[in-house]
């Protein structure tokens, strides 16, 4: 005990040594004689107050050896009152077993229907939190949670309250599986922003707004898909979501709670213009080429169509009209009557031979585009396969997903040049088959009409 | 009777929309068809006695404007027998290009399928597999019935013109 007395004491000492000598310091002698003086002075004044503190710390002895004593004492009570306190707990405890033995006894076979209740509160509460009918009422699992742990727990017992609101809550997921509703709840946008919309409920099934956007419900969230499902299906979520009554068609995907992979695959499945697109700068060059087959297949039409029509009226009339290809070959005899039949022959085969080219413009190319798009369309399709295999070499065929899809693509450009190639094949027939009626009658009936023509005169 | 109505419905809606092309381009095709047949069996008759009678009532048939004038009568008959014979021709060779149409469409089905389920499923893409084998059947069917057709209905034309060239004698 003295010694650490002692050394409390040193330790006091040299914090006032340390004090006193920046104390001194700060004092900011003048001269070296100055200082000398200053530290003679602190010298005398240390050793007074040394001198002071040893006298109370001898003072204060007596009154520690006190204190212990007391202490000492204080320590037996407190064991001694210990060693009472672990009698009870041990007769206690004994107790507590004996009271549980009794419980036990006592709920004898209503144990085990405890526990099918635990379990079926923990199947429930799973079911719930997927189950699509949450969003409308939301918080139903935090009582089975509850129900739960007060089960777990071994001091506790359900009161018939809570184990008639597990049979209604069951009843209830049952009902609202079979019904469709209309119910308020915040949705979340694909931007982000929640705002409170009307919703429709079908059973466990889907949930969609009124406008017929498909929503996903995920952990008591609500939020609008991102993507919609294309055509038919949003009209028929909202032609349902605005019934008042009767009958209304509406896919459901039974294949999930929460939406399910069907409407996931509808979901993913590209669109006609995602299709196209999918063609690359291939598929835009067949298409390009299409719409100008097309248009040239129109134009020629409609050019054909007058000619026809032209010539169709100079058949009839017995004067030569230059508007039409027959009137300017007829021409050529109206204005040379006189000439010898060999003659006449010729110029009009070399007439013929000069509209012949006017009428056929334009099917060539029809024909050549009919037969270049379907192998544009290969074309595009090879190249679009190297883009796949290409990436197989790189990442490997471990993905099917990956190649189906870019084979998928490829298969486009086919599908173009064939869409492509067929109208324009039916288009070149039927612009051909007009060409070919002009230039044979051209070509095979002229001289007949002007031999007619001849055999007239002569007879009047 | 509606037993066959629902199956054939089945059919095609196993085989997509382009077997609905086909069917139209089959329907087409065989009206022309039809439609010539008809133009043989019934109406050519008359016409040929007509082209006939008037050759015969030229009081002379040596001269170059006789000549000149049988041509034209052929030449107006073979028109009248040649009509839609190309259009059907072009339908027969479009039926082929039709399945193979349906044949690719089906194949994007069958890949997109793949691209969607990771291509597990073998049932899902089954249906991919029948759309993209029936139309090319479908083509292949319809093309065969017009190629047999066409060729009847070719070489009715080309015998009738050839009966009606004998007919039109140039001397007695």
């Amino acid at each position: 005990m003295s010694v650490k007395f002692v050394k409390a004491a040193a330790l006091a000492l040299t914090g006032v040594l340390s004090f006193s000598a920046s104390a001194v310091m700060a004092q900011e002698a003048k001269s070296l004689d100055e200082l000398l003086n200053y530290v003679k002075q602190g010298q005398v004044t240390e050793a007074k107050e040394n001198r002071a503190r040893e006298a109370k710390f001898s003072k204060d002895k007596a009154n520690q050896a006190a204190a212990l004593k007391r202490a000492e004492a204080e320590r037996a009570r407190q064991e001694q009152l210990s060693a009472e306190l672990e009698a009870k707990f041990e007769e206690n405890q004994l107790l507590i077993a004996a009271k549980q033995e009794q419980l036990q006894e006592r709920l004898g076979t209503l144990t085990e229907l405890f526990g099918h209740l635990t379990s079926a509160a923990g199947d429930l509460s799973s079911n719930l939190e997927v189950s699509l009918a949450s969003a409308q009422y939301p918080g139903r699992e935090v009582f089975l949670k509850d129900l739960i742990d007060k089960m777990s727990s071994s001091d506790q017992l359900p009161s018939i309250e809570e184990i008639e609101r597990v049979w209604f809550e069951l009843m209830r997921e049952i009902r609202e599986t079979g019904v469709v509703t209309k119910f308020d709840a915040e949705v979340a946008s694909p931007a982000g922003e929640r705002a409170p919309r009307e919703v429709l409920r079908v059973g466990a099934f889907n949930l969609v707004d009124t406008d017929g956007n498909y929503l996903s419900y995920d952990s008591g969230s609500l939020s609008e898909l991102p993507r919609q499902p294309s055509g038919p299906y949003t009209g028929w979520a909202a032609d349902l979501a605005n019934a008042t009554g009767g009958l209304n068609s509406f896919g459901i995907d039974p294949t999930g709670p929460t939406g399910g992979s069907f409407l996931a695959a509808i979901i993913d499945t590209p669109t006609l213009e995602e299709r196209w697109h999918q063609g690359g700068y291939v598929g835009y060059a067949i298409t390009a080429v299409g719409i100008f087959a097309f248009l040239l297949a129109i134009w020629r039409m409609i050019v054909l169509t007058a000619v026809g029509a032209k010539v169709n009226s100079q058949l009839k009339s017995d004067k030569a009209n230059d508007n039409n290809p027959l009137g300017r070959v007829l021409k050529i005899h109206e204005d040379n009557p006189t000439m010898d039949t060999e003659t006449l022959e010729l110029k009009l085969s070399e007439g013929v031979l000069k509209e012949t080219p006017k009428l056929e413009s334009g099917l060539t190319l029809l024909k050549i585009i009919a037969a270049v798009a379907p192998l544009m369309g290969l074309l595009g399709t090879v190249t679009g396969m190297i883009i796949t295999f290409q990436a197989i070499t790189i990442f490997g065929a471990g993905d099917p997903k990956a190649m189906a899809g870019g084979i998928s693509g490829a298969l486009i450009t086919t599908v173009l040049g064939l869409l492509v190639a067929i109208p324009t094949v039916l288009l070149h027939t039927v612009v051909n088959g007009r060409a070919q009626r002009i230039i044979h009658i051209l070509d095979e009936q002229t001289t007949g009409m002007i031999a007619e023509h001849t055999e007239a005169n002569l007879r009047s | 009777m509606g037993d066959l109505i629902e199956v054939l419905l089945g059919f095609m809606d196993k085989g997509g929309d382009v077997l609905w092309l086909i069917a139209a381009l089959l329907f087409v095709m065989w009206t022309l068809i039809f439609e010539r047949f008809w133009y043989f069996q019934m109406g050519w008759k008359k016409d040929v006695a007509q082209v006939i009678a008037k050759w015969e009532g030229r009081p002379e048939r040596k001269s170059w404007e006789a000549f000149q004038i049988r041509q034209m009568m052929i030449s107006q008959s073979r028109m009248q027998i040649n009509r839609n014979l190309p259009v059907i021709k072009t339908l027969v060779a479009l039926c082929p290009l039709l399945g193979l149409l349906g044949t690719v469409t089906g194949m994007i089905e069958v890949f997109n399928i793949m691209a969607v389920t990771g291509g597990g499923d073998a049932k899902s893409m089954a249906g991919g597999v029948q759309q993209a084998t029936i139309p090319t059947m479908a083509g292949m069917v319809a093309a065969l019935s017009g190629v047999f057709a066409n060729t009847y209905v070719t070489r009715i034309a080309q015998r009738e013109g050839e009966f009606l060239q004998d007919n039109l004698t140039t001397d007695h």
